[in-house]
């Protein structure tokens, strides 16, 4: 992170446009670019300690927010973060959506990352501007700066006597040097005033007013808006195409060839051929009436079908060791009796509300876009080179987004809008419709598992053999990816505590013949179901309450270390294990209280059917109980839902129990619906009729969140909720009908 | 084909395709962007707006249809957004991304025009084609029963 | 591209609908002198002259009819509860949707809010004029065709129509008339609307006879 004060300017793209702003402060996107103030601002002297927080001499404090709004509520969560440390008001700050840039460190709004990541460098982005207006304030006072103290937006002698505000301490304060990051002391967490309370969500006035600025809705004169036609099988290629009656439909003005993508497919576009019109509407009707000949290339051959079967081959036979603890193999062959199953789950595609769209600007030697995008400087990058500019010259405004969930975090619809923009010679919206979503999307893998457990002659575990086999993630980004490495099991099965002698994980071979992506929690929700769902059979193969057989195999409160787990190192999310242990107590502590807040143990009494999972992911810990229930027409439900969550220290705590809400929800839909199927290399589904999310009836009649209080270091919150869901509920109906669900979704097996 | 069309209040005339979907009309057009494509197939309700006091998809209501009719939209549910459900949604921190929101209120809004004191029914049923990938349907119902001034009892 | 997704499960349905099955009754002998039909054909006027007894022939005119009153194109919006049936008539509507008090769905679900009066080939929204899910007392859905037709015949539970309102209802209503273009690849009912109109005329004119309980077409 940069000590250095940057001189910014303030450049107001929306404004100058009659955009509506309304709470979202997009007009003002400060950036790095030395690029000259727009005329008729004055510039008046403003502290300017980082990138991140700035101090007006009217008093406004401006906080960048450099991460992505995308329902996880960052937008009202990071700038309190650096408000409180400051001392500052937030009725008096400005919060402003950073562009994408490097200056800002780490911008990727994915891995549950926001807050755990940076918790700290953005305390001390805060700190240091208060240690700079104390020492101001110190300095007309003439004494210690350690008699005065930040707060209410004004620094105050510890005497109570005097006061000065923060913006009249401004033109003091931006004489002096920029204190070096060990001379900044951060306040006690005692002290973070906000941090941790309820809320306001800052964004709520403008998204129920409809004036909150998505992808979609930044307009530019002189804009033609592109829709694709894009090869049904990815790597597909367009032989030949007659554009004469598209261009015959009243308003398309132009159809252009986009280049064909080449292995690996990175953030390539899929190429195809878009149709450029005056609105949305000419040019969805252009493109129904182009006449295309496509050549679907290798991937032709893709049936997902038959490759579900050759994944559940992969791990009936030995892979690669990823974690090894003791003799699986003679535990197994000593074994009194050995319990076995195999999963599977299909791919499954993003499908946020808002489908993918970026609008682009190439003129002038320079490129801008606005989009809504997870992964600016990703989204940069791609510009830049299909602009053909060097990266200073970009500029990419990030908007509000309508749900990400890792789709967005990857830039193929931005570097779309930037060839087409550059070619056509007129900014470009490319507006994504709901069946491109669905049909061309970078899809969460599809897996299958086997899981096998030994018991002794009492019926005590001694042996766990966890196989999976799925493409990985790097596949998309390298030619020579056949399966997944010990990396891609770090989510859900590493970092999985027993208290069993002899483990093993192994990993079986698997090459992807689409693009594969990141989808909220991952490959955590493919093990959270295996794992999550074989605890309960061997609860029943033992005849031990679910909880108390949990409880038993994940074993004694403990930070379980690396050896035990059997593993070299931990990729543990980028986070030091010191730091976030992998630890069996805060597992438990999830699974007592989240079965105490449901009624675990009366549930026989209350006529309940339950299902209990709990799962570690992103450095936080979650339990879920579910309440299934049989409708008049014979379809389980999910009636009720509990969840328990430590995440370390919570920010938002309002947020926090929000992102819980809808990992309940999200994890419904997939669970009980959830699959993407290819047949000769094209996706079968379209839209939501085929592709089938959780609606508002089937939505529990409550869900209860609770949320562990704790002063441990942060951990994630956007996707550790999720992974628990599918287990949970598949428990659930287990209890409520004895079938026992092996392959998602649900709902090819028992009527949801 | 010229078409009139009172949008919030505001008179207006569009000269555009007569088949063109009123959602495309106010985005493209109006510049109402509050009004939201998710799916173009009446499957989401993203883009829910009233049509003389009946709550319609955008997104398949070709704009001749409208035509002499009044529309009214999220930009024109409230002149401040002060609507009881539009303050509810804030006060009970409804929306996740936001985006399938504008279309959730439109349908509560009509639902407690007709039904001012909704059981959960009601508000399952009326609010059924509205999806919300982020998962916000416990904290609707809650919100449409406080703008009503219904106990919640959960 | 928007592709078409073929309608399978009612391609499958149809042809077992067509085909001519053995009926423990003379109805079904009569029934199988007549020649063999295509699933999405009827049968012509004349070839039900070779029926000689009316009352037998106005029978075998209604199990005609039946092949459309209950093909999916038509029964999936006359259910047996409060939500309209969609595809092959296996799944409910989706979105969820409920009949509401006049049958036009609820508020801010009406049927209107969506379907146009003509089908919208983009969206794939099918759309007639005065779309709406019959009323409860008009329920085909799980009926066999012998109470269907008793149900046809009870003004009480056909919309309080005459037979000669039947008739004309059937033979011209735009939106029965959608059955035989339902747009977007789904498969319409069999036969046209013209030759519906003109079987159910037939089966009036010879008595509006019901076939037994067994009897299928």
């Amino acid at each position: 992170m940069s000590q250095q004060p940057v001189v910014f300017t303030r450049r107001s793209f929306l404004e100058g446009l009659n955009l509506s702003v309304g709470g979202l402060a997009l007009g003002l996107v400060p950036t790095v670019s030395a690029e000259a103030a727009v005329p008729g601002v004055k510039s008046a002297p403003e502290l300017r300690p980082n990138v991140f927080v700035h101090v007006a001499a009217d008093g406004l404090v401006t906080i960048v927010c450099h991460r992505s709004e995308m329902g996880q509520g960052i937008r009202s969560s990071m700038p309190v973060v650096i408000a409180d440390e400051l001392g500052a008001d937030m009725a008096r700050v400005k919060v402003v959506q950073a562009v994408g840039d490097a200056v800002y460190g780490d911008q990727n709004t994915d891995g549950s990352s926001s807050i755990r990541g940076v918790f700290q460098e953005l305390r001390r982005t805060g700190a240091t501007a208060r240690t700079m207006l104390v020492a101001a304030a110190a300095k007309r006072w003439k004494v210690k700066p350690a008699q005065c103290e930040a707060r209410e937006h004004a620094v105050y002698l510890r005497d109570g006597q005097r006061s000065l505000g923060f913006g009249e301490l401004v033109a003091d304060a931006v004489k002096l040097p920029v204190p070096k990051a060990e001379a900044v002391q951060l306040r006690p967490l005692t002290e973070l005033r906000r941090v941790g309370t309820e809320l306001p969500l800052l964004d709520g006035p403008a998204y129920v007013t409809g004036k909150a600025v998505f992808g979609a809705d930044v307009k530019l004169p002189g804009m033609l808006i592109a829709v694709v036609a894009r090869p049904p099988v990815v790597g597909g290629r367009v032989v030949r195409f007659d554009a004469t009656r598209a261009l015959a439909v009243p308003g398309v003005k132009q159809v252009l060839e986009l280049p064909a993508p080449h292995r690996p497919y990175l953030f390539q576009g899929w190429g195809g051929v878009a149709v450029l019109a005056e609105n949305t509407w000419a040019a969805m009707r252009g493109r129904q009436a182009l006449d295309i000949i496509w050549e679907n290339g290798p991937n032709e051959s893709y049936d997902s079908e038959k490759y579900r079967l050759a994944l559940l081959e992969s791990v009936r036979a030995p892979g690669k060791p990823a974690r090894s603890v003791g003799d699986v193999d003679k535990a197994l062959a000593s074994a009194a009796r050995v319990v076995e199953a195999e999963y599977y789950a299909p791919h499954l595609s993003h499908a946020p509300m808002e489908p993918p769209v970026a609008l682009a600007r190439v003129a002038g030697g320079v490129c801008e876009v606005w989009a809504p995008t997870q992964h600016p400087q990703a989204a940069r990058t791609e510009a830049a080179k299909m602009a053909g500019l060097a990266e200073d010259k970009v500029t990419v405004n990030v908007t509000l987004l309508g749900g990400g969930f890792g789709r967005k975090s990857k830039a193929d619809f931005v570097a779309e809008a930037v060839f087409l923009a550059k070619t056509a010679g007129v900014p470009v919206r490319v507006q994504w419709t709901r069946e491109d979503d669905i049909r061309h999307d970078y899809y969460h893998s599809a897996s299958a598992q086997k899981l096998s457990a030994g018991l002794d002659a009492q019926g005590k575990p001694t042996a766990w053999l966890h196989r999976t086999a799925f493409p990985a993630i790097r596949s998309t980004f390298s030619e020579d990816v056949t399966g997944p490495v010990a990396r891609d099991l770090n989510q859900g099965v590493l970092d999985l505590a027993l208290d069993i002698p002899n483990v093993r994980a192994e990993m079986g071979e698997a090459l992807a013949k689409v693009r594969i992506g990141w989808l909220r929690s991952v490959n955590n929700i493919f093990h959270g179901y295996a794992v999550g769902s074989f605890m309960d059979e061997l609860a029943h193969a033992r005849g031990v309450d679910p909880r108390d057989n949990l409880l038993e195999v994940i074993g004694p409160a403990r930070k379980v270390s690396v050896a035990e787990l059997g593993v070299t190192t931990l990729p543990n999310y980028g986070a030091p294990v010191e730091a976030h242990p992998v630890d069996a107590g805060r597992l438990r502590r999830v699974i007592e209280r989240v079965t105490e807040m449901s009624g675990w143990s009366e549930r026989a009494k209350n006529g309940r059917t339950l299902g209990l999972a709990a799962h570690r992911s992103f450095l936080s810990y979650v339990g879920v109980v579910v309440s299934m229930t049989k409708d008049a027409v014979g379809k389980a439900r999910v009636d009720e839902a509990w969840v328990v969550v430590d995440a370390g220290l919570v920010v938002n705590p309002d947020r926090v129990r929000a992102q819980m809400e809808g990992s309940i929800i999200f994890g419904m839909s997939l669970a009980m619906y959830g699959s993407i199927t290819m047949k000769e290399g094209a996706t079968e589904q379209s839209n939501f009729r085929d592709y089938r999310l959780v609606r508002i009836a089937e939505a529990p009649k409550a869900i209860h969140v609770d949320i562990v209080r704790s002063e441990e270091a942060p951990g994630g919150v956007g996707e550790p909720g999720v992974p628990p869901v599918a287990p949970a509920i598949v428990n659930a109906l287990f209890a409520l009908t004895g079938v026992r669900v092996r392959e998602l979704p649900i709902i090819r097996t028992v009527p949801v | 084909m010229s078409i009139r069309v009172r949008v919030n209040g505001v008179e207006q005339e569009l000269d555009v395709d007569p088949e063109m979907p009123l959602l495309w009309a106010l985005r493209d057009v109006l510049g109402l962007t509050g009004t939201k494509y998710g799916c173009g197939q009446a499957l989401c309700g993203a883009c829910s707006v009233h049509l003389d006091g009946q709550v319609v998809r955008a997104c398949v209501t070709p704009i001749r249809r409208a035509d002499g009719r009044e529309v009214t939209t999220i930009e024109g549910l409230s002149p401040d957004g002060g609507h009881p459900l539009q303050r509810a949604w804030v006060e009970l921190g409804v929306p996740q991304c936001g985006f399938c929101q504008s279309g959730q209120l439109m349908c509560a809004a009509a639902l407690l025009a007709k039904k001012p004191q909704p059981t959960d029914a009601d508000i399952d049923q009326s609010l059924a084609g509205n999806l919300c990938r982020c998962g916000t349907y416990t904290r609707i119902r809650a919100a449409v029963k406080k703008a009503a001034g219904v106990p919640d009892s959960k | 591209m928007i592709r078409a997704l073929p309608v399978l499960a009612s391609v499958v349905l149809l042809a077992g609908a067509g085909g001519c099955r053995r009926q423990p009754d003379s109805d079904a002998a009569r029934w199988e002198s007549l020649p063999p039909v295509d699933a999405r054909d009827l049968r012509p006027l004349d070839v039900f002259q070779r029926i000689e007894d009316p009352a037998q022939r106005s029978r075998a005119l209604f199990l005609e009819t039946s092949r459309v009153y209950l093909h999916p194109r038509c029964s999936n919006c006359h259910p047996d509860g409060d939500s309209p049936y969609q595809d092959s008539g296996e799944t409910l509507h989706n979105p969820p949707v409920t009949r509401g008090p006049e049958d036009k769905g609820v508020v801010g679900m009406e049927c209107t809010g969506c379907h146009q009066e003509k089908n919208l080939e983009l969206a794939r929204v099918p759309g007639a004029p005065n779309w709406h899910v019959a009323p409860r007392s008009m329920a085909w859905v799980g009926k066999s065709p012998r109470e269907l037709c008793e149900q046809l015949k009870d003004p009480e539970r056909n919309g309080g129509k005459t037979l000669a309102q039947l008739v004309e209802h059937n033979a011209h209503d735009a939106l029965v008339g959608w059955g035989w273009a339902p747009g977007s690849g789904r498969q319409p009912a069999p036969g046209t609307q013209a030759q519906f109109g003109a079987l159910v005329a037939a089966w009036v004119a010879t008595g509006a006879q019901c076939p037994s309980e067994e009897a299928r077409p």
